[in-house]
């Protein structure tokens, strides 16, 4: 049996390397990939403390999770399609605006 | 048998040393290609990580969702806008950058040391413990049972979640007739 403190710490890391992709990269499509990341790591928690709670409650809120995370994609990707297809680029040093 | 307790262990080990390698090439890779292959490696290995705390059915979803589904979405959608690999940015750490990950660490600090000491809560409604989940009928079967009885209401709201997703994708990335502000949104805001 892993001690669930093992969890915690790889869940940090990989959420430290998804906000660090949001932070630096600019490329707007690596950060809704970062943003992934980061919705992954959350889920390895929930799933550490469904097991040290012995309760499947947080893989159920793992499920929950996965789909806001595959509406957020879909929805993302359609706005860099229309952001490229208007501006030709998908650069976020370029992309400041929020209006259109 | 020491062999045998030890294996956990190790498997763990493994697992999370992939998944962070992983997720470290998904951040640092130049071509957005080479990110969503690493993407794919890493969620297979969380995956794998499920499977090896007991869920079996959030394994499965995951590999099905997120690794057939979503990562496949992305790779369209690049190849679809056909970019370059981006050239990167040193990493020169300004005073609120390193300011937002030092934050974000100390919160996971504090989240964890709260959890790793917090007792398995027996007066929950939802706590069987291992060995009554697998009494009941497996992973899969307590998981299915919770959702449609106490998270019922949660999960029909998903549903329209998704549905209004649907909509919105196909409004947003929708061909627009007249788009001809290019000019107009580059000489206002773009330098």
């Amino acid at each position: 049996m892993v001690a669930v403190e093992n969890y915690f710490i790889l869940s940090s890391l990989v959420f430290l390397c998804g906000l660090a992709g949001v932070m630096f990269r600019r490329n707007l499509i690596m950060v809704l990939m970062s943003i992934e990341l980061m919705l992954n790591a959350v889920n390895i928690i929930f799933v550490a403390a469904s097991r040290q709670l012995g309760q499947v409650d947080g893989q159920i809120m793992v499920l929950f999770v996965i789909t806001v995370a595959a509406c957020e994609a879909a929805v993302g990707l359609a706005m860099v399609i229309a952001l490229f297809r208007r501006y030709g680029t998908v650069n976020t040093d370029f992309l400041r605006l929020l209006r259109g | 048998m020491e062999a045998l307790n030890l294996m956990p262990e190790i498997l763990f080990y493994i697992i999370s040393g992939m998944v962070l390698v992983s997720s470290v090439m998904v951040v640092a890779s130049r071509n957005p290609i080479t990110s969503a292959i690493f993407l794919v490696v890493d969620l297979f290995f969380v995956a794998a990580l499920y499977a090896s705390l007991g869920a079996d059915f959030t394994a499965a979803v995951q590999v099905l969702v997120y690794a057939g589904a979503i990562v496949v979405l992305f790779v369209f959608v690049i190849m679809l806008l056909n970019l370059k690999p981006e050239a990167l940015r040193g990493f020169r750490f300004t005073v609120g950058e390193a300011l937002v990950l030092l934050i974000t660490l100390t919160g996971f600090v504090i989240i964890a040391t709260e959890l790793a000491h917090a007792p398995p809560d027996i007066a929950s409604p939802g706590n069987l413990g291992a060995a009554a989940i697998e009494l009941a009928g497996g992973n899969t079967f307590v998981v299915g049972m919770r959702m449609f009885t106490a998270f019922l209401w949660p999960f029909e709201i998903a549903s329209v979640l998704i549905l209004l997703a649907i909509v919105a994708c196909v409004m947003v990335a929708k061909k627009d007739k007249k788009s001809g502000l290019k000019g107009h949104i580059q000489s206002s805001g773009g330098n």
